[in-house]
């Protein structure tokens, strides 16, 4: 049996929507409130995941690991480099004594990470008085990506400087 | 009714998935507290945290590929036996005979190389935001410990394939152990087994990089993002810095 069809003011009510009007009720998202991370946090991250898969499963289709031929140890091959992310340690190696370039700039270099936060008390996240800071961590950083660049890429035989765009030795 | 929904309302169903559908805010949290691979996360956030110029995304990022090396990894080991006489056979039928052994291969390389630079990243990120300041500042600290675990499993890969790249790249690696003052000698023998890279470091290195490392770094990751969760809306002195 059909329901009576309600009448408002001599029209058919289909259905009544709770809520806000279409118009004339933007909300202005306050960043600092919290939100539920299903699905807000978790459909983003699902998103950045695939992307860097997806990244890395288009570079393997164009790019080859490479591999020489089988180790000799009566065959020192020249340059002898290592692997790109310890060229910068490699570089800092040739200017420097191992024991400084090898053990006591690496270590410092990551205990002293391991204590920023403990040496930094400044709860100041953004604003100006990070100066120092922001200056330090920066000035490490790129001489790290310097050095590294030299070495993956700016080293020859006998360690001796070439240009990467006549000789190619850089090694991934 | 779906597939879907007649599962869920089975008595199966119902003991597999305890948790209500994602209707409303409650329903969301309990489903938060009833999934084991979701309780990682907190249940809420910040809002300015879900955005992408926040993180760049570069933690997810670096736990995507952690979890690529894993799988494409564990493949790779059905092929490969670490003593210098098979070793680079191995590698040899891995990229010509085993279905999609060359692809496999290129996948574990590129994520190992991309993890490094997404650790890292991720590091200057937190950095320049300052989010190693307190209270997170011990989260900081296991941080730093990842990316010297992500630079170890690296490095101990490296020398898997037992090519001439590997061998030399490591041999120059460890020789720096031996400058370790007074120590020195015990340390590198250790590391490489011996006077010089060989059977022994092979075995070592293999150990590490498969057992491990990869072991101390799902149980390091857990800690990371433990707290992470639970420090997700510990935000206070923030707070009240921002509302002056």
């Amino acid at each position: 049996m059909a329901e009576e069809p309600l009448v408002v003011e001599g029209k058919r009510v289909l259905g009544v929507v709770p809520g806000v009007p279409p118009v004339g009720d933007r909300k202005i998202p306050d960043e600092q409130e919290s939100v539920m991370v299903w699905p807000h946090l978790l459909v983003r991250h699902a998103v950045a995941a695939l992307a860097v898969l997806l990244l890395v499963l288009i570079v393997a289709i164009f790019f080859d690991a490479p591999l020489r031929e089988i180790a000799n140890p009566a065959v020192t091959p020249n340059p002898e480099k290592a692997p790109w992310y310890f060229a910068g340690l490699q570089e800092l190696l040739s200017h420097y004594h191992p024991l400084v370039a090898g053990i006591l700039v690496p270590g410092t270099v990551v205990l002293g990470a391991m204590a920023l936060p403990y040496l930094d008390r400044n709860p100041d996240r953004h604003g100006r008085t990070r100066r120092v800071a922001v200056a330090t961590f920066t000035i490490f950083l790129v001489a790290w990506i310097i050095l590294t660049i030299i070495g993956f890429a700016f080293r020859g035989p006998d360690w001796g400087w070439v240009w990467p765009w006549n000789a190619w030795y850089g090694e991934l | 009714m779906t597939i879907g929904k007649r599962f869920r309302a089975s008595t199966l169903g119902r003991s597999v998935i305890r948790n209500p559908n994602r209707v409303t805010t409650r329903d969301r949290a309990a489903g938060h507290w009833s999934n084991f691979f979701l309780h990682i996360y907190p249940v809420k956030i910040r809002r300015k945290e879900i955005y992408f110029r926040y993180s760049w995304f570069l933690g997810v990022a670096s736990l995507a590929l952690f979890g690529s090396l894993v799988v494409s990894g564990i493949y790779l080991m059905f092929f490969y036996v670490p003593s210098p006489t098979t070793a680079y056979g191995n590698i040899q039928f891995i990229q010509t005979q085993v279905p999609f052994g060359q692809y496999i291969r290129n996948v574990h390389r590129w994520s190992a190389h991309f993890m490094v630079l997404a650790v890292a990243a991720h590091m200057a990120r937190v950095f320049y935001r300052g989010a190693y300041k307190s209270p997170r500042e011990f989260n900081w600290v296991i941080g730093v410990v990842l990316l010297v675990l992500t630079l170890l499993l690296s490095f101990t890969g490296y020398l898997l394939p037992w090519d001439q790249l590997a061998y030399w790249a490591v041999t120059v690696g460890t020789s720096m152990a031996a400058y370790v003052p007074i120590i020195g000698e015990q340390v590198s023998n250790v590391l490489i087994g011996g006077q010089e890279v060989g059977s022994a470091t092979l075995i070592r290195f293999y150990v590490l990089h498969v057992a491990l490392l990869p072991t101390v770094g799902v149980v390091v990751i857990a800690l990371h993002l433990w707290r992470w969760r639970k420090d997700s809306m510990l935000d206070t002195e923030h707070d009240q810095q921002e509302a002056m």
